[in-house]
């Protein structure tokens, strides 16, 4: 069974089509990448998954039950993490707030106990910096030590992708959402991301949806790839096939007026 | 190998050494803060603040700090609602007077009810809690300055009703009802008893302000160092990306609200009993403009910075009645707005000569003037402003000194928007000069013998000035809005 199903989903917004009769699922341990030019709709996919949009019709299932309807928490509490394609930090809190802040719902502290600082709550507390801390340290020494203590909005913007990732992982969740993990990375940097979200899959035994536009991210680890155009699926398969398919390799280069012309 | 080198950022890394250089205070303060821990600090900060009444008989003193707690209490409250949670509240004073009126409902003849203190203070927490609630949730909806004026209109209802629910119609009643005391407020409150013990004089009430005080900080900085804090941090931040990451937003901006409201709700309860009254016009919009001056004074967000707000806009204004004081503070912060000012340093001690120099060459020149009628201000016992006055000349007639300070005045303000274009470090130096003794002049001549609107003009001139070279209030962490 699937992890994650969309089924028959669409979405308009005004007169605009943006999601179209879209079905695609993922199994668990899968990484599939979504492809597709600017404006395709890969985006308003993971928007709808996370519970940002509601599907116009279509049904959303994750792990066997419908999503649909479901507040961007409550979507959160299932399972489902995400980043963000525009960067969206807490930027003047330090990273190890940051990371820390995304276990709320995983925490119990009530006011009693947080203002009395029961040994309930010191011990929630020790537990969820302990877990922020190796949060972190999942990113090899870009996170660790000093870096704790500083507020976001110092860090250069490969470690805030990167904070961004650790953030969402402090959720817990079965599924990770990647929009654009590599967006603004050098050549380095972005092979050390294409490693990084096998790791994920291999060790933490997750689920990824990943939106990528740099194709050596997207060859590197897709279990699978989902082009769309328009809001419609167009190609599916192996990243060699997608990447060869005609109809894809139109949507990104626009097809050959000169014959048309004549 | 060079790829061990990608995203160490040496900007990054020598971060705190500049941040340290830039603001010193808040260096002080954070090396402090972590030698003992924060109850700690509190405890010592309470013990030296409850030695006042030993040092002073003088009630007024005693009732200014009594004061500088209590609005220190209550900005901790409207600290959690803007300052950590990020939402924009200007009807905070509203809670006050709910707490204020529900002290005098419930211990007061006006209707009758004679609560014991203990049990008036948590029904007043609780009810303002729930008239915080009430605020927040219609409040969900709306964003930064929507939510202000949504607030600010709730807070203008509540004195507009509590002025004017004098004759309310009740169904079953034969005639109007006087629901609130109108103008003329609620009298005769009961005071403060706890465990058989009667708080009559301002010390009593000045203990139980520091006891407040102290209490609320600690609950809050609990509240800031915890999941609850960090989520409304996040909100504050980015409200979708909080939702995203887990955190009932719309929850935690309720939960805030009432946080607030129920802290003002018991402050005011404390102030009614204090007061022994309550009238309307204890909550106008000059107790919010304080309070928010209180809270960007001190940097928002920051424990000790509100202290430290709290003391200068509630005990500077009462300071400044005295004229003797009000020109040392007059005097003492022009020095050092010049020392802050002026660089390189050496400049302010020169300036200050030649300012000196050039009052003197004035005095020269218009003393020997002898038809203007000009001369030295009279002495007033206080040996510094003597020295000054012998200094200074000035009009004979009394009525004609003012009218010179005012066309000073005027002078003042032209030059003195001069000086802050000129960027040239010696054409600025020559320029100070006439200013600053034109500044002396228009002190002594006009403003000192006005201290009601000196007082403002004070506090104002003394924002400004902050908010230049502090934009972050005095203990504020830098905050960035987009990077």
């Amino acid at each position: 069974m699937p992890l994650i199903e969309l089924q028959d989903v669409t979405k308009r917004f005004g007169g605009l089509q943006v999601v179209n009769h879209l079905s695609l699922g993922v199994e668990p341990g899968e990484i599939v990448s979504l492809i597709g030019p600017n404006g395709a709709g890969k985006t308003t996919v993971l928007n709808l998954i996370t519970g940002l949009y509601r599907p116009d019709s279509g049904d959303i299932r994750f792990d066997g039950r419908s999503i649909v309807g479901l507040s961007m928490h409550d979507v959160t509490r299932i399972g489902i993490a995400r980043t963000f394609q525009s960067l969206r930090l807490f930027l003047n809190m330090t990273v190890l707030e940051n990371v820390m802040s995304a276990a709320f719902l995983r925490t119990h502290a009530n006011w009693f106990d947080i203002i009395v600082r029961t040994p309930r709550f010191r011990r929630e507390e020790a537990q969820i910096r302990q877990l922020a801390e190796a949060k972190l340290a999942f990113f090899g020494e870009r996170l660790v030590g000093y870096r704790h203590d500083q507020p976001a909005y110092s860090l250069s913007y490969a470690n805030r992708r990167r904070l961004e990732i650790a953030r969402a992982m402090m959720t817990e969740p079965k599924l990770l959402l990647l929009d654009e993990p590599a967006a603004g990375m050098n050549p380095n940097e972005t092979g050390e991301v294409t490693e990084l979200i096998g790791k994920l899959r291999d060790e933490l035994k997750l689920t990824i949806i990943l939106i990528e536009h740099d194709m050596s991210v997207v060859g590197g680890i897709s279990d699978r790839v989902i082009a769309l155009d328009h809001g419609e699926k167009i190609a599916e398969g192996t990243f060699d096939a997608v990447a060869t398919d005609p109809l894809v390799v139109e949507a990104y280069l626009g097809h050959d007026e000169r014959h048309n012309r004549k | 190998m060079s790829q061990d080198k990608i995203g160490t950022d040496q900007w990054v890394e020598q971060y705190q050494g500049r941040v340290n250089r830039r603001n010193r205070v808040a260096l002080l303060v954070d090396r402090a803060s972590k030698r003992l821990p924060v109850w700690a600090w509190l405890i010592i900060l309470a013990l030296v603040a409850a030695t006042l009444p030993l040092l002073t008989s003088n009630d007024l003193v005693i009732r200014i700090a009594g004061n500088v707690a209590l609005l220190g209490a209550l900005a901790l409250g409207l600290n959690v609602v803007v300052g950590y949670a990020g939402l924009l509240d200007l009807g905070f004073v509203a809670f006050y007077g709910i707490g204020a009126y529900a002290y005098a409902y419930l211990s007061s003849n006006f209707i009758g009810i004679h609560l014991p203190t203990g049990i008036t203070l948590i029904a007043i927490t609780v009810i303002s809690g729930l008239f915080g609630l009430l605020l927040g949730l219609p409040s969900l909806r709306l964003l930064g300055d929507y939510l202000a004026i949504v607030t600010l209109g709730f807070g203008l209802i509540f004195q507009q009703l509590m002025t004017s629910m004098t004759r309310v119609s009740i169904p079953g009643q034969p005639s109007p009802v006087n629901l609130t005391g109108g103008p003329n407020g609620i009298l005769n409150l009961d005071p403060i008893r706890i465990f058989g013990w009667t708080a009559s004089s301002v010390t009593d009430y000045y203990y139980i302000m520091l006891v407040l005080l102290v209490v609320m900080m600690l609950v809050i900085y609990h509240l800031y160092k915890s999941r609850l804090g960090r989520a409304w941090s996040a909100l504050r931040e980015d409200e979708l990306a909080a939702e995203a990451m887990g955190m009932p937003t719309r929850r935690l901006k309720v939960q805030a609200f009432a946080t607030g409201a129920a802290i003002a709700g018991l402050c005011g309860g404390l102030f009614a009993a204090w007061q022994g009254s309550v009238f309307p016009s204890n909550f106008d919009t000059n107790l919010l403009i304080n309070l928010y001056a209180i809270i960007v004074l001190g940097g928002l967000g920051s424990l000790p910075g509100v202290l430290i707000g709290s003391l200068v806009i509630v005990a500077v204004p009462d300071v400044l009645r005295n004229a003797d004081l009000a020109g040392k503070l007059f005097y003492l912060g022009a020095i050092v707005t010049l020392f802050g000012a002026l660089k390189p340093r050496w400049q302010t001690p020169l300036l200050l000569i030649a300012v000196a120099v050039f009052g003197l060459i004035v005095k020269f020149i218009i003393l020997a003037i002898p038809s203007l009628g000009w001369a030295p201000l009279p002495p007033v016992g206080s040996a510094y402003l003597d020295v000054i006055h012998s200094w200074l000349v000035a009009p004979a007639n009394p009525v004609l000194t003012g009218n010179a300070g005012n066309i000073g005045f005027a002078a003042l303000l032209i030059l003195g928007l001069g000086v802050t274009r000129i960027k040239n470090t010696w054409a600025r130096f020559v320029v100070l000069i006439p200013t600053l003794y034109l500044l002396v002049f228009v002190w002594e001549t006009r403003l000192s013998q006005e201290a009601s609107v000196t007082r403002l003009l004070f506090i104002g001139v003394l924002l400004i000035v902050l908010m230049i070279y502090r934009p972050n209030g005095l203990l504020g962490q830098k905050r960035v809005e987009i990077v």
